[in-house]
């Protein structure tokens, strides 16, 4: 797969703030990206970047292929964008407002008619076509944003924030809304605060912070990167002590973690360990060997919370 | 040569269906004109402007009753000159309050960002915001025509003085217009873009002759206190041409007094210090001036929206 994006040491600097620090990432086409971070990370500024809404201090940027400062009008043409915070215009219809941004778009009038439908159907606003924009409910605004960004179908859509602001139930039909584009084949860039959400949908994650990118790839590698010990978690029927007192003996066991240190049941344990599967078999063996009544035991799989935690310092936050 | 013959219309109304297609314009006078604030607006517009003809008319023709009163041709023309008054005032202060809302409004309402990420030029923004609030600005002009038809039927207004005023009404109202946009395009806050555009406007058309007033007592001092030179005279001639012809009123003025005193529309003759010189009418330089403004607004706005920001 080729690169879509592909961000160069991009740096920008507002007087003595630095909001990106040499930041380098390349976005393969068709992958859904969770870019994520404490506020003021440098997310907004590294997406205003990409859709040449802003001039960096250094570097490159490229989208398609094309420079995003050199050649802004064919970056434009294949980009859809969404904005954290963006307005609606007063006493404008739904089917309008799309209809202006289309006519913005280059797109003829005998196409719009048809495409407007389209895309409202695919929103699921189909029965708002004629209500007045400003009288919309915030997530159906932002499901408006969204078919706005895909009159002129773009490849990418960088989206920033989609979900903020939203109730759970606006959040879901978000959620299932960027699901279809990604079926659709559409690359997406988007960032956010909600990283149970970006866990869901995505392909691949950045983490920045402090205008740095600190963790960036495929998620179940980042899992793994980010956490050099896997965590164990074994119940037992009776006493916990012969068990602790047999793991500590063990050499690939680094830290044993139970009640009251941590808030687990008193059956149960868990431990840091740094083999791998065989490994970890072999250690189940030895454990029932011993006499060690094992009721249960197994991996405790960690959280995006988990790796953002683990990757940032909370810097900026 | 039918090709040619052909060609021409047909570029033309491309010209045309562009200006009308434009999606700014489409957009900004669906908005304006949907509900009844617009035609509430022309409504009152239009009642007021019958009211203070019809007080005007009224005091004319009592006053043209008696004795050596004043003929039908004064009255029509002060009924022209009313309507063309409230004309200046619409062009001086409606359109670039139209307009001065027009970029920094996309700015507050967070929809600025939106329009540059999408294929519209910068160009194309600003001649649709410039046409959509032109074009309330002449509804309201051609809306009053039939009032001001009022001043032919009385006779004492030339077909040239119509023609001399509506030329300098339109090209103000572009000027103003873009004066407007541009400060709308250069300040964040549409608050900020009106004062400045108000402050800019009026000291166009206040300031300029309240400075010449200030001015005025320095030069009666220079004639009273002896023999002017004949070069101060001729210089001082051309430089108060010149400086009306940087102002509205002082030009619609001067240039309607040129036309009936000297019979002289472009050019007349005239005896300054014993020599014989050649003297202009404002209009024409004020016509000039005014359209080489508009571009050079034009395009520093049109540089400004293209510009992406540093911040």
């Amino acid at each position: 797969m080729s690169s879509i994006i592909e961000i160069q040491d991009l740096t920008k600097r507002y007087g003595n703030l630095l909001a990106l620090d040499h930041l380098t990432l390349q976005v393969e086409e068709g992958a859904v990206v969770g870019f994520i971070g404490p506020n003021g990370a440098g997310k907004t500024t590294t997406m205003r970047i990409l859709t040449t809404l802003l001039q960096p201090t250094s570097g490159q940027a490229w989208v398609g292929g094309y420079e995003v400062t050199r050649e802004p009008d064919r970056v434009r043409q294949i980009i859809g964008y969404m904005p954290d915070f963006f307005g609606v215009y007063d006493g404008m219809m739904v089917w309008e407002y799309l209809d202006f941004f289309a006519a913005c778009y280059g797109i003829a009038p005998q196409v719009r008619q048809g495409m407007i439908g389209d895309l409202l159907d695919l929103v699921d606003l189909g029965h708002k076509r004629d209500s007045f924009v400003d009288e919309l409910s915030r997530g159906m605004k932002q499901r408006l944003c969204l078919a706005r960004t895909l009159t002129h179908d773009p490849q990418i859509l960088i989206l920033d924030e989609p979900a903020s602001g939203l109730d759970p139930r606006a959040r879901i039909e978000m959620r299932e809304l960027l699901r279809e584009l990604k079926q659709m084949g559409k690359t997406i860039f988007f960032s956010s605060h909600i990283l149970s959400e970006v866990a869901d949908i995505c392909t691949s994650i950045a983490i920045l912070e402090a205008g740095r990118l600190v963790a960036y790839g495929d998620m179940a590698e980042m899992k793994k990167q980010l956490r050099a010990h896997r965590l164990i978690e074994v119940r037992v029927l009776g006493e916990l002590a012969p068990l602790q007192a047999f793991l500590l003996g063990v050499s690939e066991v680094a830290t044993v973690l139970a009640a009251p240190d941590v808030d687990l049941p008193p059956d149960t344990l868990r431990f840091d360990f740094s083999g791998d599967d065989v490994a970890l078999s072999q250690l189940l063996s030895r454990m029932v060997a011993a006499q060690i009544p094992v009721v249960s035991y197994s991996e405790v799989t960690g959280d995006l919370e988990d790796v953002f935690l683990h990757a940032t310092q909370g810097i900026v936050s | 040569m039918a090709e040619v013959v052909e060609e021409q219309p047909r570029r033309r109304n491309r010209f045309l269906s562009g200006l009308l297609q434009n999606p700014v314009t489409v957009k900004e006078l669906r908005s304006r004109m949907r509900g009844r604030r617009a035609f509430v607006v022309l409504t009152v517009y239009l009642t007021l402007m019958g009211l203070f003809i019809t007080i005007l008319y009224g005091l004319y023709s009592r006053a043209a009753l008696q004795t050596y009163g004043p003929d039908p041709a004064q009255a029509g023309k002060a009924v022209y000159g009313a309507v063309l008054g409230v004309q200046v005032m619409l062009v001086v202060l409606l359109g670039p309050a139209f307009t001065a809302a027009a970029i920094s409004g996309e700015k507050e309402r967070q929809t600025y960002d939106l329009l540059r990420t999408t294929l519209l030029p910068a160009r194309a923004l600003v001649t649709g915001k410039l046409i959509s609030a032109l074009s309330y600005v002449f509804l309201l002009i051609l809306a009053a025509l039939p009032l001001q038809s009022i001043a032919f039927l009385l006779g004492g207004v030339s077909v040239v003085e119509l023609v001399v005023s509506v030329l300098l009404v339109l090209v103000s109202a572009v000027a103003f217009a873009l004066l407007g946009l541009f400060f709308s395009s250069l300040m964040r806050s549409t608050l900020g873009a009106v004062v400045v555009t108000f402050a800019g406007s009026l000291f166009l058309t206040i300031g300029m002759p309240a400075i010449v007033l200030v001015l005025l007592p320095f030069t009666s001092a220079l004639f009273s206190s002896g023999p002017v030179q004949p070069w101060v005279q001729i210089a001082l001639s051309y430089g108060g041409l010149s400086l009306a012809s940087t102002n509205l009123p002082a030009t619609i003025i001067l240039s309607e007094v040129i036309l009936i005193e000297e019979d002289a529309l472009f050019f007349w003759s005239t005896t300054l210090g014993g020599r014989s010189v050649v003297l202009f009418s404002p209009w024409w330089v004020y016509t000039i001036l005014y359209i080489l403004l508009s571009l050079l607004l034009f395009w520093l706005t049109v540089r400004r929206v293209s510009r992406v920001p540093n911040r």
